[in-house]
């Protein structure tokens, strides 16, 4: 407990220093002369606070900023009379004229809706945020394109939707783990509301974790990370949950083909405060009923989930905001087999306005997975279970210095604890009762970084995150030799340190503005990932343990480098970008041939490690406004690993090295009432390990495989569309219909390739192709009152 | 248990792909040269004990192996520092009835051929008794009622002992491997149904069921096998060729175990 008090207590240190620093010099001097306006930016009908809305004077061009997630917007300026325009993508801007002889608090409200062509020429400035700003390879959804892209089942899945973007690659047909620039599905840092979501699929893979009722926002980063980001080495998927109406209750609502939702939403107190509930469940073994003709009445297989929010303005400088996600899969197989998984989350945050420039928020955050498998079969009564419990403590601070300077820093402290698996058995059963020691860790870090435009056609984000991860007794561990036998074994008490890793990732993005409409950008980061998933199977399976860094397992290291052209088109109607990367992996992990994953107290010394190498080319072009809109995005890229044991030691393409991968969106405004949409996709099949020949053991045939990945699935390619009718729409109730076919011209893409001998001729062996969906129909009805 | 697990999840998502559709594919595969492929057993029976020696073949080819000749194959028994040159009685299958094999011994085969020398060492584990066969019928996902062998038996008290099992029913070979571990069982009084990848078991079948004793090195070179063959290759992420304990590149195994050998009638 002493060395947790005491990194902590270091960790406050450094970041003061860090802090002291970076503020000493020009930046603290300009900031004397001026005053500031701030406050938070809202959505008028709902009270929704707007992430994201653009604000600037219209006499100072350069001082524009973006409103933070929690919609907060500061802007400082010599003294004057100004005209501050606040603008938000579907939104009516707003014109305000301020005089700043002193610091104003000015709340936004921005209306819905409007005409499109208005906002474009009033806003027609600041709209080109996409090229001005220095973030790269950053990827943000609205809701209402998460609503209108057909997807499977008509199930709306924030997670399915973003692998139509360029450099997130989709792991296949049911399965919602997704690949970033060659990064493999483990290495996404998944956010709701600040809490990591450890498994974010349902019924293995088919569907993602979140509810798109519950959801406001949805930005992924690829590269240049802001340094308030760390963890994970390929991506941050950064979810936020709807704060919920705080002027009216409204309640709505979905039936679809296999899942019904429902959601509440409504004032605490009027104005003050807020909540938003949204609740959904599948339909219990739809699968089964379609897969099979003979009753099912003893299996299992359903999903459901939970999502609650809830915030208080105490006063004017603060506010509290609680959140939280429940969700639990369950699975039996008659009474002989049943498992059940899923992810809790809590996260209680709290707003502070020290004052008009410095805006904090101190989050507290609590994340839980786990999984329960039951067997009872004869005499085997076995209960397995595992589990993964962070508590995090989390401090980000912004302060706003003037209109070139913004200043970013923070500290986070994260404690795990992870249960690899316990295994209760009775008296009678083939198996004993184990417990694998828990492992216990402390993930901490400090942040800064600085926001500097020192002209207007120049703008930098330049950072540094410094981490320090320790694992901690109490607990046996080990040393292994090469072949993974153990030589060693020491104890260790509780809270004692076995081993610290400590790291610097430096965190730079700048642009050059070439003119209005084009510039270019250049990003160089660095990632650090102290949390591994060992997962030796090619679909996500709610038993993949997390397993910590330790004194045989090293954190994982990506460096990233990227260069962009942004350019848009039209007065901003049309975007186009493109970007190139090169990402360098160490401290890769695979496994030993035949490892054993499960209730091993010794899993480490399964594990593999080499380096890996990626790089690629997106395009991304975009239409944003008219009665047609969508994107075409491309991706040329490679990925290759190289692991000490694996492939004579030679590079290999990873399993999700994939050349090329085309998305196209189209979303069709047909008339007031119709919206049709349709996608389609392509992509190079995954690497993959073919046998080249075959031999005979135990009278049976066995393949003999040569390099590993050496093969190629087929290519990928599928159409979806949908068309969504809004039904009669009043100041009460509104309604819609969505209709819409996954995969419309029945394309069989192959799940996977099994190699057999033919069923038909035993002299001979044969190729078998398992595809998944061709043809899914789904019809969904939503409502709103 | 793993495999239980494994098993069953890879049937969830095979009966989704099943209610998709599957179909045979021409798939390109690469020619390789013929790779050498040893497979010998010594047991506690009475001997004659065999090695087959043979060549692989390339994928699109028949299931023909071509036996390898002339290969000069001895085993030595560690443990009495005797060796025993094998004849061969067959196109690539040598076999000897110098000797009886014997629980506690260790044995080194020595096969040359094609001017390579292949070596591997197996340990015959003592015995451990099969006390019975019974039958449970289990619901598998499609809710069909599956008859399964049950094998009982008393697990020695102390780690590291492993055992592999094999059915026939009516002369036929099931065409599944079996390998267990105590690993997570040690001491325990054994209960395991052996789940076949479809239903094989019908009441009134005669079937014979042998378990062997085997050592380690034999249990990893089945597991990983296990790992790339039945339902297991559909979930597999990279198969690999199963970790032999011959040297030199060779395929198979070399093993010597005990045999407990039991025949009844399903029921």
């Amino acid at each position: 407990m002493k060395n947790y008090l005491y990194n902590a207590a270091s960790l406050q240190r450094l970041s003061i220093i860090l802090l002291i620093s970076l503020l000493t010099g020009s930046i603290n001097g300009q900031a004397q002369s001026q005053f500031t306006v701030n406050g938070t930016v809202r959505d008028k009908r709902s009270g929704e606070v707007l992430i994201g809305a653009t604000l600037y004077l219209k006499e100072a061009p350069r001082s524009g900023i973006t409103s933070n997630s929690y919609g907060f917007y500061s802007i400082s300026a010599a003294p004057g009379n100004y005209t501050l325009i606040a603008s938000f993508t579907g939104y009516r801007p707003d014109t305000i004229p301020i005089t700043l002889t002193r610091n104003i608090l000015l709340p936004i409200e921005l209306g819905a809706g409007g005409d499109q062509l208005t906002e474009v020429v009033v806003s027609a400035r600041k709209k080109n945020d996409n090229v001005t700003k220095p973030l790269m390879g950053v990827q943000k959804l609205t809701t209402s394109e998460i609503q209108n892209v057909p997807v499977l089942f008509g199930e709306k899945d924030v997670l399915k939707t973003i692998q139509l973007l360029p450099g997130i690659q989709s792991a296949g047909d049911g399965n919602s783990g997704f690949y970033v620039r060659g990064g493999g599905a483990d290495q996404n840092l998944i956010l709701l509301d600040e809490a990591t979501v450890y498994n974010p699929s349902h019924l293995l893979g088919f569907f993602s974790t979140f509810n798109s009722d519950a959801i406001k926002d949805i930005t992924v980063y690829k590269g240049g990370m802001p340094a308030e980001y760390g963890g994970r080495l390929s991506s941050v998927v950064d979810i936020k949950m709807n704060d919920g109406n705080n002027k009216d209750y409204h309640f709505g609502g979905g039936i679809g083909l296999i899942s019904t939702r429902l959601s509440a939403e409504g004032p605490i107190v009027k104005d003050r405060g807020s909540f938003s509930i949204s609740a959904r469940r599948t339909y219990a073994d739809v699968f089964l009923k379609l897969s099979s003709d003979s009753s099912v009445s003893s299996n299992s297989l359903y999903f459901y989930d939970l999502n609650v929010k809830g915030n208080y303005k105490i006063d004017d400088r603060n506010r509290v905001y609680l959140s939280g996600y429940f969700g639990r899969d369950n699975l039996g197989f008659g009474n002989t087999f049943g498992i059940d998984y899923g992810n809790a989350t809590g996260t209680a945050r709290w707003n502070h306005i020290f004052n008009s420039r410095l805006f904090s928020n101190t989050s507290l955050i609590y994340s839980y997975y786990n999984y329960k498998i039951r067997i009872n079969s004869d005499n085997n009564d076995i209960n397995i279970t595992s589990d993964i419990r962070d508590l995090d403590l989390k401090e980000d601070l912004q302060y706003y210095v003037n209109a070139d300077n913004k200043i970013n820093f923070g500290f986070s402290a994260i404690h795990h604890t992870i249960s690899p698996g316990i295994i209760s058995a009775t008296k009678a059963s083939s198996y004993n009762s184990l417990a694998l020691q828990n492992k216990y860790s402390l993930e901490n870090a400090v942040y800064i970084s600085h926001e500097y435009s020192p002209g207007d056609k120049v703008h930098f984000d330049y950072g540094l995150r410094a981490t320090a991860f320790s694992v901690f007794g109490p607990g046996y561990f080990y040393t292994y030799d090469s072949l993974g036998n153990t030589i060693d074994s020491a104890h260790y008490n509780t809270g004692q340190v076995v081993k610290t890793y400590f790291n610097l990732e430096p965190r730079l993005s700048a642009s050059f503005q070439v003119n209005e409409a084009s510039s270019f950008k250049v990003a160089y980061n660095r990632n650090v990932q102290v949390l591994h998933l060992l997962s030796n199977s090619t679909s996500a399976n709610p038993t993949d343990l997390w397993l910590p860094s330790s004194n045989n397992v090293k954190p994982g290291l990506a460096d990233q480098l990227s260069l962009g052209y942004y350019r848009n088109f039209r007065n901003n109607q049309y975007e186009f970008s493109s970007e190139v990367y090169y990402k360098k992996l160490q401290n890769q992990i695979d496994y030993r041939n035949g490892a054993e994953l499960i209730a091993n107290e010794n899993v480490e010394s399964q594990l593999l490690f080499g380096k890996g190498r990626a790089y690629g080319l997106e395009l991304f072009f975009k239409k944003k406004v008219g009665k047609l809109t969508g994107w075409i995005s491309y991706t040329l890229s490679r990925t290759e690993l190289k692991i000490d044991g694996v492939n004579s030691n030679n590079w290999y393409p990873a399993k999700q090295d994939r050349t090329h991968d085309i998305s196209l969106v189209g979303i069709y405004q047909a008339s007031k009432k119709w919206t049709l949409s349709a996608t389609w996709v392509y992509y190079t099949g995954n690497a993959v390990t073919f046998p080249s020949g075959k031999y005979t053991v135990l009278g049976q045939t066995a393949f003999y495989y040569t390099e590993r990945n050496g093969y190629r699935m087929p290519a990928y390619h599928r159409m979806d569309v949908a068309a969504t009718l809004q039904g009669k729409k009043t100041k009460k109730f509104e309604s819609s219909w969505t209709f819409s076919v996954y995969n419309l011209y029945g394309r069989e893409n192959a799940y996977s390739i099994v190699f057999q001998n033919d069923p038909n001729d035993p002299t001979k062996t044969q190729a078998l192709q398992y595809a998944l969906f061709r043809f899914i129909p789904s019809v969904t009805y939503n409502f709103k009152f | 248990m793993q495999n239980r697990l494994r098993y069953i999840l890879s049937v969830v998502v095979l009966v989704l792909a099943v209610y998709g559709c599957k179909k045979v594919i021409n798939v390109d595969l690469n020619n390789v040269a013929a790779q050498i492929v040893i497979e010998g057993n010594i047991t506690n029976l009475a001997p004659p004990y065999e090695v087959r020696v043979s060549k692989t073949v390339n994928f699109s080819a028949s299931n023909v192996y071509p036996p390898v000749t002339g290969a000069i194959v001895k085993i030595t028994d560690s443990t009495t520092g005797k060796t025993y040159q094998l004849n061969e009685t067959d196109s690539g299958t040598y076999t000897t009835s110098a000797f009886n094999g014997t629980p506690r011994h260790r044995y080194d085969l020595l096969v040359i051929a094609g001017g390579q020398q292949y070596k591997a060492t197996s340990t015959m584990p003592r015995n451990v008794a099969l006390d019975s066969i019974t039958f449970a019928e289990n619901t598998d996902f499609n809710n069909n009622k599956d008859i399964n062998a049950v094998v009982n038996f008393l697990d020695p008290v102390g780690p590291g002992n492993y055992y592999q099992f094999t059915e026939t029913v009516n002369r036929r070979p099931i065409p599944n491997i079996f390998v267990f571990e105590d690993r997570l069982s040690d001491g325990k009084y054994i209960q395991q149904p052996l789940f076949n990848d479809s239903s094989y078991l019908q009441k009134g079948d005669t079937l014979q069921l042998n378990m062997y004793c085997i050592d380690q090195g034999i249990y990893n070179y089945f597991f990983t096998l296990m790992n790339v063959t039945g339902n297991n290759n559909f979930q597999s992420a990279t198969p690999a060729n199963p970790n032999t304990n011959i040297s030199n590149g060779a395929l198979g195994y070399f093993s010597a175990h005990t045999v407990n050998r039991i025949r009844l009638k399903v029921y």
